[in-house]
């Protein structure tokens, strides 16, 4: 695993010199309808910010030359980032926009996550803070085969352009090459998600995505007639009707914007933020308004002098939503509010609008100052009711009216006014302080204005529509403007309205009409349903879908340890890596039966890829005497387990066949021809009979272990290691097969492999020689001899034969530890674990140090290696010497 | 705005059991993909479907487990009916012996199931009415007594099988409403998180009811 600091290097090496990626995270973008693993980096080139995406050929990548850059989005005024944690989704979605460009990203929550994303709101702060002319991000321009949404998002800096329907244009086909949902089919690159990307879940940020994505064919446009109005009225009160101003259209608007600028000059007002002027403003606006429409107002707010009053005709009132309004002082001390501005924010429909009504620093050469302030109001007004907060830029639409304050400069009054008076505006206009700004970029970047072709409405003798005569005698400029940014704006009408004399400044309007998308109700809910629906069929075309080449495996003959196994292929036949594993049944403690192994039991397969599972059958010591039984079978139900899918039964069968191994001393002793000859339902008697059955007379002890026995007694006493050294698995067979079938031909294998092969049969057996039962009196006893000797004279008559038997060969082999260098403790200690076999499941509680229990179990057994033994009654063919 | 992690609200497990070929599979694919199977393979295990469906404004998504229907894996399937909310028992129309292991089918349920889980009969193939080996009124008088909801449907037809699927969950919400199911009760398998395993675990209650994304 690489860490974040690794990747930032295999990053830089990927950029130029002087680009410094300073901050990288690993997120999932959503493309369509899958996602895809990408690597986003922010990297910073002299104070400007852009995000970097990359695909790499390997998670994580190794190299530099691993990643390609897919997409480099500037960090510009056009940049947004919104964070959607659902509290309970487990992941963190980050919706990264430029214009029409929406990326929709998941990342893992946690603390890189976060301080990947407070990096990239720290860039977008550093944007804000920026003064002067916004960034233009030459060092960009190398990367353009991967920026397309720049040039679009690049739009001409002239005031006035006609290139919108171009931007969004370029934007479009951007946008939808990030989503095929139209395609009949959904093309899904199975390829990518082959590689790991995954089909994007049904989620509340996801299908946000989607049907942000598909607004186009739910909504409609509706004209909307916005007359946008602003006067500075100089602190006096209204001694006229506005209807001039705000009615001078035929057709009623459906909506009105009015600003005021300094409403109240007063004290009071500035320091106790009350007038009286407002409700006589706001009475004379709602006076004057159109004739022919009813009007609702929407919000009025008001920071000392400024106003901003909205206004809705009736029919809209209900569509408009999500109403709120803010204010900013940028006067004295930076905050007070004789400057300024207000601002309010609507939804109409399914567009949002923001009003901002603004009175920028006066004086002539203070440009620099509105521009400061233009960049305050900026970044200080925000809708704090929204989380995240919205700022202006977060609108659709915006308008912004205002007494901007800038002024014509280089240009002596007496020649602007000769100017004016011969209606020689477009020289006055070159010598516009806002247009001169604008054009520099150094404020209002973005926005654009109508041509003006009104007088300047800044400075009047109050009363008359002559030029400022006081001492100061300044010239005259246009300091009421209105400005828009946004699509689908059209301004109509741009002008002012001389015939209102009230203050030194004459009222402006503008006229828009602005297209709203209104939401298709039916068409929303089909399209909703469609994206729906289209999740509900990704999600289970891109279940997991294995096929397996047999459900039904079938071992034929299964014999006592002899392993088989077979094969099983489990075969990708969907569309997304499949994480397989078998899984337990209810109330079962394995996925399988103790005789089976499964290898793997759980795995991952690729798409059109397969695996090998192997099944291997092995009955051994522990499985053989429940089959013999009959308390199990070779029978399984195998449930193969798709992670998020479904399930597979896999039956395993066998045939086993009964063997002396695993057969218990008490049906052992009944048979008297070898086990192969009985008939499996005979056998399956005798194991679970208890009471001796009638007809033969019982062995006294199972012929096997008296054939083994003898064979070892006859030509092993001598022999080293006995029961020391292990035996061979093909000998061990062989034996079987002489002990099960019956042969007159003489026992096969070495002594080691006969040893063995006693062992076992003992070991095999469902209970020890010593029940469990006794299996802790046994333990508790083993200290003293007597006490051991009565527990082993209570035993069972056939256990207490094997017994007391196997413990005298094992004196008979002792009293030849000259030759075959045995030991009584070495033998008590091999014995003991085999007549004193642990219980199947001792308790967590009860249970000792195993190695205190070998100790114990051997020196119980070694008190019957080294007494005399013959004053047990027994039975006289139990004696070694009396051979059959 | 909410933000709900999930775009519904709920999660609901059903279970599809009955006799083998009794259409348990083609019901769920009719249901899941609004087609009809003609040749379908007996399932060997438990096949998974999903679907979103919307109840009294709420969306719910169903996870459905159809299950083998052969005898030989009855022990198994039996570890599927925990934390079902819904449990669809199916039989043929057209086969007598279908109808008449219903009882057996019932008592599955009942035992291993929790008692507000909702039990939907159905009928299926009631589009080969002219082989039908069972009335409409003994299974409804069959339904009736157990307390049991019922129709008749057709897998291939597609009549009544999305009616069977929402009036099953119509009844569960009415439940979740009336306090009758549990949503905490660990029996009830509800937990509160989906578990990224396609919901092993059964009925979830997401907190947070999502909103619909787009206010209009």
């Amino acid at each position: 695993m690489s860490s974040n600091q690794d990747l930032i290097g295999i990053i830089q090496a990927k950029l130029s010199s002087g680009e410094t990626a300073s901050s990288c995270h690993e997120a999932s973008l959503m493309q369509g309808w899958v996602r895809a693993s990408r690597i986003l980096a922010l990297v910073e080139h002299e104070n400007e910010w852009a995000l970097f995406i990359f695909i790499s050929s390997r998670m994580p990548p190794e190299v530099f030359t691993d990643l390609a850059i897919e997409r480099v989005i500037p960090v510009d005024s056009d940049f947004k980032c919104e964070i959607d944690a659902g509290e309970q989704s487990g992941d963190v979605y980050v919706n990264i926009s430029s214009r029409k460009l929406k990326l929709l990203f998941e990342m893992i929550p946690g603390i890189k996550t976060n301080n990947f994303v407070s990096e990239i709101m720290r860039s977008m702060e550093a944007l804000m803070k920026l003064r002067g002319p916004p960034p233009e991000f030459q060092w960009l321009h190398k990367y353009s085969g991967s920026t397309s949404n720049r040039n679009s998002a690049d739009c001409d800096p002239a005031p006035v352009d006609a290139a919108d329907v171009d931007v969004t244009k370029g934007a479009k086909t951007v946008a939808e090459k990030m989503l095929d949902i139209d395609s009949p089919d959904i093309v899904v690159p199975r390829q990518s998600i082959a590689q790991g990307a995954t089909p994007i879940a049904a989620r509340e940020s996801v299908i946000r995505y989607q049907m942000s994505m598909k607004e186009d064919d739910y909504t409609f446009t509706e004209t909307l007639r916005v007359f946008i109005g602003t006067w500075n009225v100089n602190g006096l009160p209204p001694n006229a009707s506005l209807s001039p101003w705000l009615a001078s259209d035929m057709e009623p608007p459906d909506l009105y914007a009015v600003g005021f600028q300094e409403l109240d000059l007063s004290k009071e007002a500035f320091l106790f933020n009350d007038t009286p002027r407002e409700e006589e403003w706001r009475k004379a606006v709602i006076a004057g308004l159109h004739p022919a429409a009813k009007y609702r107002q929407v919000a009025l707010v008001r920071l000392v002098g400024m106003m901003l009053i909205l206004l809705v005709q009736e029919k809209h009132e209900k569509h408009v939503r999500n109403v709120a309004w803010e204010t900013v002082g940028t006067g004295i001390m930076g905050k007070m509010g004789n400057k300024g501005g207000v601002g309010i924010r609507v939804e109409i429909h399914n567009t949002s609008i923001c009003f901002v009504n603004s009175h920028l620093a006066a004086h002539v050469e203070e440009f620099e100052r509105r521009n400061q302030d233009y960049h305050d109001i900026c970044s200080r007004l925000s809708f704090s009711k929204f989380v995240p907060t919205k700022c202006i830029k977060d609108h659709d639409q915006v308008y912004w009216l205002g007494d901007l304050n800038y002024r014509i400069t280089e240009m002596e009054p007496r020649i602007v006014r000769d100017l004016i008076s011969h209606n020689s505006l477009s020289a006055l206009l070159e010598c516009d302080q806002l247009n001169r700004q604008r054009q520099h970029k150094n404020v209002f970047d973005g926005y654009r204005e109508g041509p003006i072709t009104f007088k300047p409405t800044y400075k009047y003798d109050p009363g008359t529509d002559d030029w400022d005569s006081s001492e100061k005698n300044r010239a005259p400029a246009w300091c009421d403007r209105i400005l828009w940014r946004g699509d689908g704006m059209e301004q109509k009408e741009y002008r002012s309205h001389p015939i209102l004399r009230t203050s030194d400044h004459k009222p402006v309007s503008a006229l828009f009409e602005s297209q709203i998308r209104v939401i298709d109700v039916v068409k929303y809910r089909k399209v909703h349903e469609e994206v729906m629906k289209k999740l509900d069929k990704l999600e289970n075309e891109f279940l997991p879908q294995v096929t397996v080449d047999n459900t039904e495996i079938i071992f034929d003959i299964v014999r006592f340890l002899e392993p088989q196994s077979q094969e099983l292929i489990i075969a990708n036949t969907g569309q997304v890596p499949v994480d397989f594993e078998f899984i337990k049944k209810l109330d079962d403690s394995k996925y399988c039966k103790e005789w089976l192994n499964i290898d793997p039991a759980a795995s991952s397969i690729k798409p059109g890829e397969k695996c090998d599972v192997k099944l291997e059958l092995f009955v051994d010591k522990k499985s053989a005497s429940k089959l013999n039984s009959g308390e199990d079978k070779l029978y399984d139900i195998l449930v193969l387990h798709l992670d998020g899918g479904k399930d597979i039964f896999i039956t395993v069968t066998g045939n086993y066949e009964r063997s002396c191994f695993g057969s218990s001393l008490e049906a052992l002793v009944h048979i008297s021809v070898p086990v192969r000859e009985i008939p499996i339902g005979k056998l399956v008697e005798l194991e679970n009979v208890r009471e001796a059955p009638g007809g033969m007379e019982p062995y006294p002890i199972p012929k096997e272990i008296w054939f083994l026995v003898d064979h070892l007694y006859r030509h092993g006493l001598k022999k080293q290691n006995l029961f020391l050294l292990t035996g061979l698995h093909s000998e061990l067979i062989a034996i079987r097969n002489w002990l099960d079938n019956g042969s007159s031909e003489p026992l096969p294998g070495s002594l080691y492999s006969i040893a063995e092969a006693l062992l076992l049969l003992l070991e095999s057996t469902a209970e020890p020689i010593v029940p469990f039962n006794l299996h802790s009196v046994c333990l508790g006893a083993a200290t003293n001899y007597l006490q051991c000797k009565q527990i082993i004279m209570q035993l069972p008559e056939f256990r207490r034969n094997v017994f007391l038997y196997l413990c005298f060969f094992l004196q008979e082999l002792l009293s030849h530890a000259n030759e075959n260098g045995l030991d009584a403790k070495t033998l008590a200690t091999v014995f003991g674990a085999i007549f004193l076999r642990d219980p199947p499941r001792v308790s967590a509680r009860g249970r000792v140090n195993p190695a205190v229990m070998d100790r114990k179990k051997a020196s119980f057994v070694y008190h019957f290696l080294v007494n005399d033994l013959s004053d047990y009654v027994m039975s006289k063919s139990l004696h070694l010497s009396g051979t059959s | 705005m909410s933000v709900g992690p999930y775009n519904y609200s709920y999660i609901f497990k059903y279970i599809i059991i009955g006799d083998m070929g009794v259409g348990k599979s083609c019901l769920l694919h009719q249901f899941t993909e609004k087609k009809f199977m003609s040749d379908c393979p007996h399932t060997i295990g438990v096949e998974f479907g999903t679907r979103i469906i919307e109840v009294s404004g709420q969306k719910i998504k169903l996870q459905i487990w159809d299950t083998a229907g052969q005898e030989r894996f009855r022990a198994v399937t039996r570890s599927y009916y925990r934390g079902a909310a819904g449990a669809l028992m199916v039989y043929d129309i057209t086969r007598r012996s279908t109808y008449n292991h219903l009882s057996s089918w019932l008592t599955d349920t009942r035992n291993l199931t929790n008692p507000s889980t909702v039990i939907f009969l159905i009928g299926n193939k009631c589009d080969l009415n002219a082989a039908r080996d069972v009335t409409y009124e003994e299974a409804k008088q069959f339904a009736d007594e157990n307390g049991l909801m019922f129709v008749e449907a057709s897998a291939k037809s597609g009549e009544n099988v999305e009616e069977a699927f929402l009036e099953t969950a119509k009844k569960i919400y009415q439940s979740i409403q009336d306090g009758r199911l549990d949503l905490n009760a660990a029996e009830s398998g509800v937990q509160h998180k989906p578990s990224q395993s396609g919901g092993r675990n059964t009925l979830v209650n997401d907190q947070t009811a999502s909103k619909d994304s787009c206010s209009c």
